[in-house]
């Protein structure tokens, strides 16, 4: 199972970012063999769509689970096509401490708010 | 002949340029292309409107043909298309209708379905000048179509048009000014009014579009106005003054040159300073 974290330089010792779709980096961690790999964000200067762009992205690298600050209900929209659960980053201040938290069930699934997507 | 009024930004006078134009000078069509925002027809006092829907396209899959294979997400320059994992999912406020889309699907699975974006009136002013605006519905973040709409619905058959433009130089602005043949400039001699109107400036010399400048409220403000005209080789047209019975027309939404006779030939010399300009190019 991998997992992905919005962060603003490499490694679990990074500092998150607060954006998701114009976060720097994506730090991905494979939960079972605990390889961490960090990618550039390449959506983050779209003028406009990069929400949908990063969710595309991280698919691509097979992520199951993002670990994200607000969605926008296009990036909201595209979890869900791409079977991405997503989960509140909270807080926290490094990729290690979310990453910590996930793993003690402390993160909170984001619930779909039902009707307010708009296509 | 079609001229475009435009500003650096909103609260200029340039609705005040373009239906004092419109009223002066005869067999005139005044367009309102300011979508987001139109009064031009509250101006002018619109009457008799009638409206027609203006519609933009959108994709529609045929998920029985789509292989999810991703080509017409990687073409969408908007991101408005994006095929996902068991569905391909559509933006339809991102997509502007390109048509891209539909010619690199190798599956034939995109038709388009259309949907309306705003209306466009028409309709006469109080003082019989023929009047079209646009309107965008709420939500809607381009209003281009109904500008190029707008532009294609008036006749020029000998007649002069004049285009409120929206104000600034977006999208919006780019395509009501696109292929006309002068551009009237307003401005507040203001250091704002200035910088304001340097891009407006950049935006047209760029297009390719002749330019002047009329300057309202002047007497306001201070000279920067006038040596930035004189370094930039920008004519200025004419003056209106800073004046409390302008200002009192103005407020009581009325054209200031209907109850100030002398401002008549002050528009009407405008035109033809523009229109033989114009023939001397
Ligand atoms: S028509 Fe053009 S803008 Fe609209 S979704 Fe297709 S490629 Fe994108
Ligand atoms: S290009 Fe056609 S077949 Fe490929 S994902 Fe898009 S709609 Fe489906």
């Amino acid at each position: 199972m991998k997992i992905s974290i919005c962060s603003k330089k490499e490694g679990l010792d990074s500092l998150i970012d607060e954006r998701f779709g114009r976060t720097e980096n994506f730090t991905i961690i494979d939960m079972d063999t605990m390889i961490v790999e960090t990618i550039e964000n390449t959506a983050k200067n779209e003028a406009s769509g990069a929400g949908g762009e990063a969710v595309k992205l991280i698919s691509k690298y097979n992520v199951d689970i993002a670990v994200v600050p607000h969605l926008g209900p296009k990036a909201e929209k595209a979890m869900e096509a791409f079977e991405i659960k997503t989960v509140s980053q909270e807080d926290y201040k490094t990729v290690g401490e979310v990453l910590e938290a996930y793993k003690s069930g402390k993160l909170k699934e984001i619930t779909k708010k039902k009707g307010l997507t708009r296509l | 002949m079609k001229i475009a009024v435009l500003s650096g930004k909103g609260g200029t006078g340039k609705t005040t340029v373009t239906s004092n134009f419109a009223v002066n000078i005869k067999h005139s069509i005044g367009i309102d292309s300011d979508v987001e925002e139109p009064n031009l027809h509250i101006f002018m006092d619109m009457k008799n409107s009638a409206s027609e829907p203006v519609y933009t396209l959108y994709p529609s899959i045929d998920k029985e043909l789509c292989n999810l294979c991703g080509k017409c997400g990687d073409f969408c320059n908007y991101h408005a298309i994006l095929p996902a994992k068991n569905q391909v999912i559509i933006f339809r406020e991102s997509c502007h209708d390109c048509g891209g889309c539909k010619l690199v699907c190798p599956n034939g699975a995109i038709t388009y379905k259309k949907r309306e974006i705003g209306k466009i009136f028409k309709g006469r002013s109080k003082y019989n000048t023929e009047l079209h605006y646009g309107l965008l519905n709420i939500g809607e973040m381009s209003g281009v179509k109904i500008i190029d709409q707008l532009k294609k619905y008036s006749d020029l058959d000998g007649k002069t048009i004049f285009i409120d433009s929206p104000p600034g130089t977006s999208c919006a602005t780019v395509a009501a000014v696109e292929d006309v043949d002068y551009a009237v400039i307003v401005s507040e001699p203001t250091p704002f009014g200035v910088s304001d109107m340097k891009m407006v400036v950049e935006m047209l010399r760029e297009m390719k579009i002749p330019l002047g400048l009329i300057i309202n409220k002047a007497g306001l403000g201070d000279e920067e106005i006038y040596h930035y005209c004189e370094d930039e080789n920008i004519e200025i047209l004419g003056e209106i003054p800073f004046d409390k019975k302008i200002a009192e027309l103005y407020a009581d939404g009325k054209i200031f040159s209907d109850s100030l006779p002398e401002y008549q030939d002050f528009f009407s010399d405008i035109y033809k300073k523009i229109a033989e300009g114009r023939r001397s190019l």
